[in-house]
């Protein structure tokens, strides 16, 4: 049997509970970390010094308070100096960025991706192009401290390979992390997550589900992303699939056919091309523009962009009432292009959850629309690659520093 | 859970016309209350014997729990009520700052304190996670309709407010605006105040409101848990002041 965890273990966990505190409040005074963290003052201040030698945080004395009494000294995040690079693959866009500690974005590039069939050299190029840009510009005294990416795909737990992607045309494994990290040669591996498992985190560190443990996120690209948090963790499933609630069948008899293969998929029936094709819309323009020009057509009166609306937002209704009754979750988010068709059917997907979600599941569930908005993905993203530095501060700065 | 505001048994008539018949309205802290009603229901009277500017003839006024008697305007302010009116009342040739201090301006001594101004105002603009407005010295008059919209409701919350009440906050918005409206109005609740949302979108009630009171003929037809509910039950309770066991029975609340 193992003794309780050694000093060590526990300063390294007080280390890392400290800047997880300043990295996603900001600027905090010694005082109210004192409060929040439980610990007592000489122990702030020793663990704050030591963030502070190795650069990672800042003391500052804050400015007026209005108040009597000697300020406390405010801890903020090195944003400028220490930093990570986030990348987001969706089905339209690719999106890199450097983000600083504290959750800034510093700097980033975007670009179209073209839809359809990809080499895995089409997506690595040009955002390890990004990233080289964005690092040349770093001044010499920066550290990057992780590097981590969000696909629109499922993504393997133990190697970060995508193994399926049907809005991304894959149909065998891409070893995406393995080649991204080989590509950068920043000596730092790259951490690849899900895009709609990211959101979800992202929402619940740093967006509308701040403070929530039972979450589910729903992001709509081309096909309908999805991740489920339940008592404060992400289900990722046996090995990392999990959570793709675009693929739960909700009409299979005579449902429309998915990329996936299946009949009536969620996607299949709420996706882009669903909506676009009710709305007799489907042509050249697709992506969120096309989404919000119906939205907008059915705000402005357009009878049959309501209706495809009305029925788009019935069975997204019927989608969200199966995930109440299996998570019986605190809040639903709709993020990506849902943000948008939820508000403009909210009358249809809630009458379906009055009708067929269980009342005790409903009567306190919160729907909210996503706060962090199109760069949900690329934020988790971010937080992903800053798991490794707020788990173990010091180590973490020491090798990346090397 | 006690309401922020309750009224019960609102009675008002305008001289031999009887607007509001034995109205009773609850709105809780933290929650979105859809009001709805078709033209001429009595919302907008409803709405004003709230705010005091029509007194009411009989009925009970609730604050927090305790029986208030309001007045006038200024009563309602004191007590933490606000409301935006559809035609915001902002001065186009005043900025942001001075338009949400309108009436209200902080002094120094004899001069005007801009600079606590300016701050309060930059506070609970970013409280309310509000990005779109460049600069905060901006003349209203170059502000689109969301923002407008936006400025008259953080102007509404500045002063500790417990009840805010939007009448149609989105009408005239295009659809990004209207979401970002809508955003906001859910933000107010979460935040803790007792929100009040007229509107005639049946979406817009749906996106953002916990309950759903109806008004129809100057009864309060029903007042019901939005999760509870259909759309179609809501049309009928509108249309009709009935829909299956809710709403009204020849023509008394049941």
């Amino acid at each position: 049997m193992r003794a309780g965890p050694s000093q060590e273990e526990i300063r390294r966990h007080n280390l890392g509970a400290l800047l997880r505190h300043v990295h996603l409040s900001g600027p905090t005074s010694r005082a109210e970390l004192t409060n929040r963290m439980g610990l007592n003052r000489s122990t702030i201040m020793a663990l704050t010094a030591d963030l502070t030698a190795a650069g990672l945080v800042r003391e500052e004395l804050p400015r007026e308070t209005g108040r009597a009494g000697r300020p406390s000294l405010v801890v903020r995040p090195e944003s400028a100096r220490v930093y990570v690079f986030a990348f987001d693959v969706g089905v339209d866009r690719m999106v890199a960025a450097r983000v600083g500690l504290g959750g800034t974005i510093l700097d980033r590039r975007e670009t179209v991706r073209r839809r359809g069939v990809f080499s895995l050299e089409e997506i690595v190029g040009p955002l390890a192009a990004f990233a080289r840009q964005m690092h040349r510009r770093t001044r010499p005294d920066t550290v990057c401290v992780g590097v981590a990416a969000a696909f629109a795909g499922g993504v393997g737990r133990d190697d970060g390979g995508i193994r399926f992607g049907p809005n991304m045309a894959t149909l065998e494994d891409v070893p995406f992390a393995e080649e991204m990290t080989r590509r950068l040669a920043f000596g730092l591996p790259v951490t690849v997550g899900n895009d709609a498992n990211l959101a979800a985190l992202a929402e619940q560190t740093r967006g509308v589900g701040v403070g929530c443990r039972d979450l589910v996120y729903l992001h709509g690209d081309v096909g309908i992303g999805g991740g489920v948090i339940a008592n404060g963790q992400l289900l990722g499933g046996h090995l990392g699939f999990g959570g793709e609630v675009g693929h739960m069948i909700v009409n299979p008899d005579k449902g429309r056919l998915c990329g996936c293969g299946s009949l009536g998929c969620l996607e299949a029936e709420v996706g882009e091309r669903a909506l676009l094709e009710a709305a007799g819309r489907f042509g050249p323009q697709v992506g969120r523009d096309a989404v919000r020009a119906v939205v907008d057509a059915a705000d402005r009166g357009d009878v049959v962009a309501q209706a495809a609306l009305s029925r788009v937002g019935d069975w997204l209704g019927l989608g969200v009432a199966n995930l109440v009754n299996i998570f019986n979750p605190e809040m639903v988010v709709f993020g990506g292009m849902l943000r948008e068709i939820y508000l403009g059917s909210a009358a249809q997907v809630r009458s379906r959850l009055a009708l067929d979600a269980l009342p005790p599941s409903r009567e306190h569930l919160r729907l909210r629309t996503s706060a962090l908005g199109d760069d949900a993905t690329l934020v988790g993203a971010a937080e992903l690659a800053f798991s490794q530095v707020l788990a173990d501060p010091l180590e973490v700065l020491t090798r990346a520093g090397s | 859970m006690t309401p922020a505001l309750e009224l019960r048994g609102i009675d008002k008539s305008f001289g031999p016309v009887q607007v509001l018949h034995d109205v009773a309205f609850s709105a809780y802290a933290g929650e979105v209350t859809a009001l709805v009603g078709d033209n001429g229901a009595g919302k907008s009277t409803l709405v004003k014997c709230v705010g005091g500017i029509h007194p009411i003839d009989s009925g009970e006024y609730f604050f927090d729990g305790r029986p208030v008697r309001i007045g006038s305007p200024r009563d309602a302010a004191e007590l933490g009520i606000e409301i935006v009116y559809q035609d915001l009342a902002l001065c186009d040739n005043l900025d942001i700052v001075q338009n949400m201090f309108l009436g209200r301006e902080h002094r120094r001594g004899i001069v005007l304190d801009e600079d606590t101004m300016e701050a309060m105002a930059a506070k609970t603009l970013e409280s309310l996670s509000v990005r779109t407005v460049k600069s905060i010295r901006q003349l209203v008059a170059s502000l689109s309709g969301g923002q407008r919209q936006t400025v008259a409701i953080a102007k509404a919350v500045l002063w500790n407010s417990k009840v805010v009440i939007l009448d149609e906050p989105t009408a005239a918005l295009g659809v990004a605006q209207t979401a970002q409206v809508l955003e906001l109005v859910r933000r107010l609740a979460d935040q803790g105040l007792a929100v009040v949302l007229i509107s005639h979108n049946m979406n817009d009630v749906f996106a953002v409101s916990d309950r759903i009171a109806t008004l129809y003929l100057g009864r309060m037809a029903a007042q019901v848990k939005t999760s509870d509910v259909t759309h179609a039950q809501v049309v009928e309770l509108i249309t009709s002041g009935r829909s299956g066991d809710l709403g009204l029975t020849n023509g008394a609340t049941v």
